[in-house]
């Protein structure tokens, strides 16, 4: 066979699965079902692949979905199955015609929003005058009156995005506007990020444009809008339990932007103020990323806390500072379509270039009586809805298939509140091709395309995010198998470098290396991140030393295992659990209770409460991790399967499982040592694992050595405690004798050149501590402090041989006086810490009001 | 008729307010029979920053921020209204509720948007199916808009108890109308409800009403209350009020302070606390008449 016969087959394979088009359009195949000229350059570069390379390519995209952490959400349940984010190999190509056509009509659509926002927020001439019927407003719970009359002069919108279909004619439709938030443009960038990585030659050779001008060109926008080169920016995210948190958080980094909530916020007067650790630091610019509605308990939703108290106020006084302004998302109703053509005439002279779907808005009551009589004919749906993840639009009712019942609420509900609804034809979508195992196969879908005000008008992000919809009942951008496409614009010609207005001033502030502010929320996350970590490294050598020995065991055990006993103390912390009797076989024995310390979920150090800790601590500070340590965080996420397996593993399964965690914690931490910049963010992790370490060695050494005991169990006890501690190369080489206890106390507790010993932990959190804003005025050491002083000191002066000393009673007073001293700062130490640093003295608020009582 | 009304509220905190912030409609507006002589607003402590403007329904409105700490809010608001008889209204007059075109203005005319704004339910005057079938024998077909609402203000005073305790602020008007007993808010919101079902346009209004106390008794300082009504539109009259609490239609003892959807548009005090645990709060209202035959001796 020939070079040439080879391609030739491929190529077979590689379409042969690719239907008839139905009289839609595709993509990919015209009318000719020969594919289109823009596609040829792709599937040269695809055709040259094996159908296993690909298959490869496609599996790499996968892991790499899983890994930045795109499928969970933070907080779901891990037992119950969650829709996958997939995103398929191929991606959907446009052509630089089509891009132009697109860029300029999504742009007009944009400003054309921003015309009718000034008006219904300002003079509402258009809706005095009928050009927009006012029901259609004022029905609409997206339009807030409390924002009347702010107009920011930059326009109300900064982000705008709309949801296209492509008619069976080739004509593009808009199925939704996104005017609220930056609608889910985190999960596009991502896309793009991990799509290029995994055809990184594909892309190039199609000269794709890149994204990253454009949000170059935001950025510069942004710091245009603020008035001043380094900005402060936030974004303003409704917090992890949100479906689209993943997409706030992306942005958040590729743009640098801080990550706050509704509580990190406070609104003194005309201003929003981040609080920190240094105390409260002024915004200038909050992009929203919360529902308008929802963004201010004051003069809003009483009942929502996700945007600070006294918001609306702040941009009344400052409307550029609210990105999008609050109240935008009127502007989504799905009524307004029918309107805009003549809208588009009046306000900017110009013809609608892109027109929406056919709908009825059923405030009309001319319309209503149409639609009533031919109902079959309609999807109904709320005229407006809150912008939720992409592919998760609501689907509606279709009144074809509805039972008597829901048909006749159906009718009750048009002519009750006709006003809130519409009524749209399912027109269809065009098709797009997706790489399955059996080679390219055609499919419905939608696309979502994302601009932002510049400095000239708005740019359109050349790509976007296009996905499988279900054509068959979907009117909008509705999913079930959650499948996305990354979108590839061609270029016409090699692109020039944006010139950036922000970059000088990143340089310039490279230089100064000043600390970023950290939020009092994220110091609280890092710091139990810190202590998660150090608590599931510690959980692991106890088992793995208990596990360890078991061998030199098996002929006598005269006395308890000291592994044992320290598996029983940690299993019993948090709860009163019984400890099974077990096997008299000694490693049969710690086997059982170590599978217990892994899997019980009753117990506060069990692996799999530390695990949860770790992946939902380091989840919510995903914005301050680098990618390569978020992609290792996945790795934390344990499951149901896996704890079971835990409970009934044997002793080499769980030999190989904790060696296998445990260089996990240890990549996670690398990363961590690695990536992060020592910053207060840093001393906050570094000061919970510290507090962590030291606590637990105390614990245990409090557990095996405050009472006197035989010679052969106080050596067994000491030989434990150098491994379980990672001290056992250093004492050898120090004394190259056999442990004793004077001089394994020196080297645990004493000695402050031993990473692993107590005095290293507390003149770390020391040094941390002396580095941190203080926020007192006086002198007067900080509570805090006066705890480590404290601790240290009593360390310093204990003196090891006394600790050694056995007292009448056959305990060791000395050693027991100064563990449980440790036992009880360190925790008093921890909360001393959450007390100035977390809390800044917030309660949650709380609502008052009065009534009209006669 | 002249009153003077003033209105004192005292809040005391079970621990320090850190933080407190609110939104305070204790301003009389402007209206057709009414004039505004003075208004005055103090607050203890002192304001950090405070802002008087007109809200979106054209209501004088304060928002104002507290940043000291604090365990005690005081706020005291006199007013001194002048309020116009007002001419007889014959209620079976007028267009019926049901003729098509009141509702919209003619294409070439400009829509009175203050009118269209009331026609629509709002969230505690939304429509259930109870709230239909309450409103039907009231809205009959052909009837006057006014007598529609007269019908509706004559029945919830016969059908509904009065009750302090049987709802709160944030009971909607399909509650009231399964408990049967509530306040003036709450008679308000169920009317409205009512009429904006038929898209009747028509608003919250909200003040104060002159009590008399009984004969031979001195007037009690502080007793009066806040209170709540409703404002129907009718082509031929403008915006007429009701009173279902009292079955009546305001005249000059009515005195209005602010107009809205309903409550939740223009509640007199709302604020949002941080700290401050539980809260303990006093109420004074007096509605002082100093012109004409009621005028105390001083």
């Amino acid at each position: 066979m020939t070079v040439d016969a080879q391609t030739q087959e491929r190529q077979l394979d590689l379409l042969e699965a690719y239907g008839p088009t139905g009289g839609t359009y595709d993509e990919l195949v015209g009318p000719d079902r020969r594919p289109r000229p823009h596609w040829t350059t792709f599937l040269h570069g695809l055709r040259r692949l094996t159908s296993r390379d690909r298959l490869a390519r496609a599996s790499r995209l996968d892991r790499q979905v899983r890994e930045t952490g795109l499928v969970h959400d933070v907080f779901a349940d891990p037992e119950t199955p969650q829709q996958q984010w997939r995103l398929n190999l191929m991606p959907l190509i446009l052509s630089a015609d089509e891009w132009s056509w697109l860029e300029r009509a999504v742009g007009q659509r944009a400003r054309l929003f921003n015309a009718i926002l000034a008006d219904i927020y300002g003079p509402q001439r258009l809706l005095r005058r009928g050009k927009i019927p006012p029901a259609l407003v004022f029905g609409d719970g997206s339009y807030l009156r409390a924002c009347q009359g702010i107009q920011p002069v930059q326009g109300h919108l900064q982000f705008y995005a709309a949801d296209l279909a492509r008619s069976a004619d080739g004509n593009w439709r808009v199925i939704d506007n996104h005017a609220e938030t930056p609608a889910g443009v985190g999960y596009a960038v991502a896309n793009r990020v991990m799509h290029a990585d995994v055809t990184d030659d594909l892309f190039s050779e199609c000269r794709t444009r890149r994204i990253s001008n454009h949000f170059s060109g935001l950025q510069a926008a942004l710091a245009e809008r603020a008035g001043r080169g380094d900005p402060t920016v936030a974004l303003l995210t409704p917090g992890p339990a949100h479906g689209d948190y993943f997409s706030h958080a992306y942005l958040a980094r590729y743009l640098d932007l801080a990550l706050v909530e509704g509580g990190d916020l406070r609104v003194v007067g005309d201003e929003v103020f981040l609080k920190t650790l240094e105390g409260l630091k002024k915004i200038d610019l909050l992009v929203r990323c919360i529902e308008g509605r929802k963004a201010d308990p004051l003069e809003l939703d009483p009942s929502s806390f996700l945007g600070p108290s006294g918001l609306v106020h702040a941009s009344r006084r400052s409307p550029g500072m609210m990105i999008n302004a609050i109240g935008s998302a009127v502007i989504e109703n799905r009524g307004l379509g029918a309107y805009l053509p003549s809208l588009c005439e009046e306000l900017l002279g110009e013809t609608l270039l892109l027109r929406d779907a056919p709908r009825w808005w059923l405030g009309d009551e001319t319309a209503r009586q149409h639609v009533e009589a031919r109902l079959d004919e309609y999807v109904i749906r709320p005229a407006s809805e809150g912008t939720g993840r992409p592919g998760q639009a609501v689907r509606g009712r279709v009144a074809g298939v509805l039972s008597g019942d829901e048909r006749t609420q159906l009718i009750s509900d048009l002519q009750r509140h006709g006003e809130t609804l519409v009524a749209e034809q399912r027109a269809g979508f065009g098709t797009m091709p997706s790489l399955t195992s059996q080679g390219l196969q055609r499919k419905a879908f939608g696309l979502r395309l994302f601009a932002a005000a510049s400095s000239d008008g708005f740019s359109v992000m050349p790509g976007g995010l296009a996905m499988g919809v279900d054509a068959e009942t979907a009117v909008a951008l509705s999913t079930s198998d959650g499948e996305t496409h990354d979108v590839w614009v061609m270029a016409t010609e090699p692109e020039r470098p944006h010139a950036s207005l922000w970059r000088p001033r990143v340089e310039s502030a490279l230089v100064q290396r000043s600390q970023r502010t950290l939020q009092s929320r994220v110091a609280d996350n890092l710091f139990w991140l810190g202590r998660y970590l150090e608590r599931a490294d510690w959980t692991m050598r106890v088992i793995r030393s208990s596990l360890g020995r078991r061998l030199e065991y098996l002929e006598s055990a005269p006395t308890r295992h000291a592994g044992d006993v320290c598996l029983e103390m940690l299993i019993s912390k948090g709860a009163a659990l019984s400890i099974p009797v077990g096997s008299r076989r000694v490693s049969g024995r710690s086997a059982t209770l170590a599978g217990q310390l892994a899997s019980e979920r009753e117990s506060t150090y069990s692996l799999i409460n530390s695990f949860d800790g770790i992946y939902r601590v380091a989840s919510l500070t995903r914005d301050r991790l680098s990618l390569e340590t978020w992609r290792t965080l996945a790795s934390f996420r344990v499951d149901e399967t896996w704890r079971r397996r835990m409970a009934e593993a044997s002793v080499s399964e769980l030999q190989d499982e904790i060696e296998d965690k445990l260089s996990l914690v240890a990549t996670f931490s690398g990363h961590l040592a690695e990536n992060m910049t020592r910053n207060f963010g840093w001393f906050f992790l570094d000061m919970g694992r510290r507090l962590e370490r030291a606590y637990n060695l105390c614990d245990v050494l409090q557990l095996l050595f405050h009472a006197g005991q035989s010679d052969d169990e106080s050596n067994e006890h000491l030989n434990f405690i150098l491994r379980l501690a990672d001290s056992y190369i250093t004492y050898r080489s120090r004394y190259r004798l056999q442990p004793m206890l004077p001089l394994v106390l020196d080297l645990l507790v004493m000695d402050e050149t031993n990473p692993r010993s107590v005095a290293y932990q507390v003149a770390g959190l020391m040094r941390h501590l002396e580095a941190l804003p203080q926020q007192t005025g006086s002198n007067a050491l900080t509570r805090e402090r006066r705890i480590v002083l404290a601790l240290q000191t009593a360390i310093r002066l204990a003196d090891v041989n006394e600790l050694a000393t056995v007292g009448p009673e056959k305990i060791r007073p000395a050693l027991s006086l100064l563990l449980r001293q440790a036992l009880k700062d360190l925790p008093d130490l921890s909360d001393a810490i959450s007390r100035r640093y977390f809390r800044l003295v917030d309660d949650e608020p709380h609502r008052v009001v009065l009534r009209h009582e006669a | 008729m002249i009153y003077e009304v003033s209105h004192r509220t005292s809040y005391r905190y079970e621990s320090t307010v850190t933080q407190s912030q609110h939104l305070i409609h204790l301003a009389p507006r402007p209206a057709a029979r009414q004039t505004v002589q003075r208004h005055m607003l103090m607050i203890e402590p002192t304001p950090t920053w405070r802002h008087d403007f007109r809200d979106y329904f054209g209501n004088p409105i304060s928002v104002l921020g507290i940043d000291n700490e604090h365990r005690e809010l005081v706020m005291r608001a006199h007013s001194t209204i002048e309020v116009a008889r007002r001419g007889p209204i014959d209620v079976t007059a007028g267009k019926a509720w049901d003729e098509a075109g009141h509702r919209q203005a003619a294409r070439n005319h400009d829509i009175d948007l203050d009118v269209a704004q009331y026609a629509l339910p709002s969230p505690a005057t939304a429509t259930g199916a109870a709230v239909l079938d309450y409103s039907r024998p009231s809205a009959r077909p052909g009837r006057p808009i006014l007598a529609v609402a007269w019908d509706l203000t004559c029945r919830i005073y016969d059908d509904f108890e009065f009750d302090s305790h049987a709802t709160d602020v944030s009971t909607p008007a399909v509650d009231v109308l399964r408990k049967r007993r509530g306040v003036c808010q709450d008679f308000a919101h169920l009317a409205l409800a009512c009429l904006r079902a038929h898209r009747i346009s028509a608003r919250y209004v909200s003040g104060y009403i002159l009590t008399r106390p009984p004969p031979g008794m001195p007037r009690l300082q502080g007793a009066d209350a806040s209170h709540a009504w409703f404002s129907v539109w009718a082509p031929e009259t403008g915006w007429v009020d009701f009173d279902p609490t009292n079955r009546l239609m305001p005249n000059d003892e009515h005195i209005a302070f602010a107009y809205g959807r309903e409550y939740g548009d223009i509640s007199p005090i709302s604020g949002v606390l941080l700290g401050g645990g539980r809260h303990h709060v006093d109420v004074a209202v007096d509605v002082v008449p100093i012109t004409g035959d009621s005028r105390p001796a001083d």
